[in-house]
């Protein structure tokens, strides 16, 4: 009698468990500040993260994130390593050939960060000069499309930026939020620094990549997140890590 | 005096723990099949089956990483040069009568032997970096010779004192200053005994040049990172990086084996 | 016995080991063209005395003059002087490395500036008078050890040094060996080589010794010719010495 109760009740849990609070597992590359970091409490933190987890409470799902290095996260999510990526990651036509996204949670260009005293306007002032990027973001795309330019990938955006400061290249380019957050902010980089210009392209939206054909989880995704974006958090978001909410 | 029990002439005989480098095929495996020839052929097989049957994406992805094996040799060459003669400076200082010279590169030994290589990259390009502007090559190349440099300089002291003190003595009777005496008589003999683990340190070098990408050097490795990650084609860039190297490893000890048999066919009694 | 002008002078020489004596005030002065045997059981020091005459061992107190070069004297080349002692040693240590040929014509063509070709003519007539000279394109390792010994004292000569030193050069060998290398250095000491032997030969001490010097302990305990020295011992412990040896 008793144990049948007892595997009554482990059914009724089991059963139950995942519409309570199912919880998605995020992979991220957390070197992409102020997107997703880890903060000196050595939890991952950032913009993308504080919208996930609004996100989660509108839907009723409890995010999970895991650090990931970037030039392996699409493997992991290909392999069922995790449910989701969510670093930053910008919708391409080749992106989403092998993954669904979700719907657009932000969007961004592509910044080009040169040294102060450097007197280039933009990418084309760069022939013959070595560009820095992390590894097959965007930004290492763009700088391979153009012409003349020497393109140098790193495992995480610091280091390029790192590189900069110590005068090994001659510019990175990154997604703006991360370009602003670096040239502008941090010390040390910002007097040595500038935003020299916004690369001319169409405009980029980052999505939160799912497993193709994982449908349960993209509609918990989008259903939090277009909560999030009617109640009007997402501004509150925006405007706590970017200081403007455009 | 008893001396019945001597051997008249030692050979030379060390054991040195060789290191992860593949194996280097010994002259008793001259078989027609040997676990050299196996695998040589067996990684030239997949590779010439992988571009003749399935040129896309593997002909593509062989098209995209030549320049990222220019530099995997240009740096293991490099620093295979370079790691020898700090190796052999090292050797020699470890032996050295002067206490100074002695305590300078043991200092120097069980520095570099504890630190990871990785940690010993990441220090001379980038916190070096906001010192001395090494580009990044150079900065691969040396991190790569300074450490093993001092694992070779553990092998050089080994092989040289591995060599009968009767030899010293013999030179330094016939009028042999102590430099000329390792020159001409230590050295050439030290050669044959430390030629096989240095082989071994060749081998686990080149296999670590794999670290370097980490400074953006565009090596074989970040080469096939750079096409994997943006191809989402994991197992099939990784299977032709993993094959190349392969191939690259097994000439590189193929090259060893045969440099050892140059040295030793005439001491062979 | 011609010591009124010795090309060896000893005196009054120790060496320590530690705090181990090896050799306690020993004097000993050797004649141009004087041959020399020294005898004594294991331990007694007679080799670290023979080592003493080219440096191969340092000494602690006393004087050696080889030749009129004072060893101790810091003006001293030692390597000048080693020029001019050759020695040979109980095994053998020719270079592995080397054909018999370059075993001889390393040191003069390296040390003296001699023409390898003045160098093989001379190593050729040396390897002629010590009997192998149809090995002299062989590595060592192919040579017996009687053959090995001959190339060795061969070796010493290619420096036409004017002091042979043998430091139990027949000890290594086969029995049926030895009588090769002993019929080499009796023609040695024919030709007037100033000889100075520490071997357990006696029939080799009878024949060739000027005089014999009984070690023990370190000292010098008699000096006596051949014919004193087996018939006529004086020191009790030379005595109880033969005893046991003959």
């Amino acid at each position: 009698m008793v144990k049948n109760f007892v595997l009554a009740l482990m059914l009724v849990a089991m059963t139950a468990s995942p519409t309570l609070a199912k919880t998605i597992v995020f992979a991220t590359d957390a070197t992409w500040p102020p997107m997703e970091f880890v903060g000196p409490d050595k939890k991952i933190t950032g913009l993308a993260v504080d919208l996930m987890e609004a996100a989660g409470k509108e839907a009723g799902f409890t995010p999970e994130f895991k650090a990931v290095a970037w030039d392996g996260i699409f493997a992991g999510l290909a392999s069922g390593k995790y449910d989701a990526i969510c670093s930053s990651v910008t919708i391409t036509d080749e992106r989403k050939a092998a993954m669904d996204f979700s719907t657009p949670y932000m969007q961004v260009k592509q910044a080009l960060v040169i040294p102060k005293k450097s007197d280039a306007k933009c990418i084309e002032n760069m022939k013959g000069k070595t560009l820095g990027a992390q590894i097959s973001t965007t930004g290492h795309f763009a700088v391979k499309k153009s012409e003349g330019v020497k393109d140098k990938s790193y495992d995480e955006v610091g280091l390029a930026f790192e590189d900069l400061f110590n005068g090994r290249i001659d510019g990175v380019v990154c997604d703006d939020p991360v370009a602003k957050l670096y040239a502008l902010k941090k010390d040390n980089y910002k007097d040595a620094m500038k935003i020299a210009c916004i690369i001319p392209a169409d405009d980029e939206m980052y999505g939160v990549a799912v497993k193709k054909g994982d449908k349960e989880t993209l509609a918990l995704i989008n259903k939090g997140l277009e909560a999030v974006k009617k109640k009007g958090i997402e501004k509150e978001i925006l405007t706590k890590w970017l200081g403007t909410a455009e | 005096m008893k001396h019945q029990g001597k051997c008249a002439v030692e050979e030379p005989q060390i054991i040195i723990d060789v290191g992860d480098g593949a194996a280097i095929p010994k002259p008793s495996d001259k078989g027609l099949v040997s676990a050299w020839r196996l695998s040589f052929a067996g990684a030239l097989l997949v590779l010439g089956y992988l571009l003749v049957f399935h040129p896309d994406p593997y002909l593509r992805i062989f098209k995209f990483i030549p320049d990222g094996i220019l530099i995997t040799f240009q740096v293991t060459v490099c620093s295979i040069a370079l790691a020898l003669v700090f190796g052999l400076i090292t050797g020699l200082g470890r032996i050295s009568r002067n206490k100074y010279v002695n305590l300078v590169a043991s200092t120097y030994v069980e520095i570099v032997r504890g630190v990871p290589l990785l940690v010993q990259l990441f220090y001379i390009y980038y916190a070096l970096g906001r010192i001395v502007h090494v580009p990044d090559l150079l900065a691969a190349v040396l991190s790569m010779s300074v450490c093993y440099g001092a694992y070779m300089g553990e092998v050089f002291r080994a092989g040289i004192l591995a060599i009968p003190t009767g030899q010293t003595e013999a030179a330094r009777s016939l009028g042999f200053s102590r430099t000329q005496t390792m020159y001409y008589v230590v050295l050439p003999q030290a050669w044959r005994t430390i030629l096989p683990p240095v082989g071994n340190e060749f081998i686990a070098l080149l296999k670590d040049t794999s670290l370097v990408s980490i400074l953006g050097v565009a090596d074989l490795l970040r080469r096939g990172r750079e096409f994997a990650s943006e191809s989402f084609l994991y197992f099939e860039t990784f299977t032709m990086v993993a094959v190349v190297y392969l191939i690259i490893t097994l000439v590189l000890s193929k090259l060893v084996s045969i440099m050892e048999e140059r040295l030793s066919h005439h001491v062979k009694r | 016995m011609s010591n009124d002008n010795p090309i060896i002078r000893i005196t009054d020489v120790s060496k320590y080991f530690d705090t181990v004596a090896a050799l306690t005030h020993v004097s000993l002065d050797i004649g141009q063209g004087e041959k020399v045997v020294i005898i004594g059981p294991s331990g007694s020091g007679k080799s670290t005395l023979l080592r003493t005459i080219n440096r191969l061992e340092d000494i602690s107190t006393g004087r050696i003059v080889v030749d009129g070069f004072d060893l101790d004297d810091k003006t001293v080349d030692i390597n000048k002087v080693r020029m001019e002692v050759g020695m040979v040693f109980q095994s053998f240590n020719l270079f592995p490395h080397k054909t018999v040929l370059q075993n001889l014509t390393l040191a003069p063509i390296k040390l003296k500036g001699m023409s390898e070709k003045e160098a093989d003519v001379m190593a050729r007539q040396l390897l002629d008078k010590v009997g192998i000279l149809e090995k002299a394109d062989v590595f060592p390792a192919k040579l017996s050890g009687g053959q090995q010994q001959r190339v060795a004292i061969a070796r010493a000569l290619a420096m036409s040094p004017k002091i042979m030193l043998f430091d139990e050069p027949t000890s290594a060998l086969d029995p049926e060996m030895i009588g090769e290398v002993l019929d080499v250095m009796v023609k040695l000491a024919r030709e007037g080589m100033t000889m100075v032997c520490v071997t357990h030969e006696m029939g080799f001490a009878r024949e060739v010794a000027d005089r014999i010097v009984f070690m023990d302990e370190g000292q010098i305990l008699e000096i006596a010719t051949p014919a004193q020295f087996y018939t006529n011992p004086q020191h009790p412990r030379t005595q109880k010495f033969l005893e046991q040896i003959l």
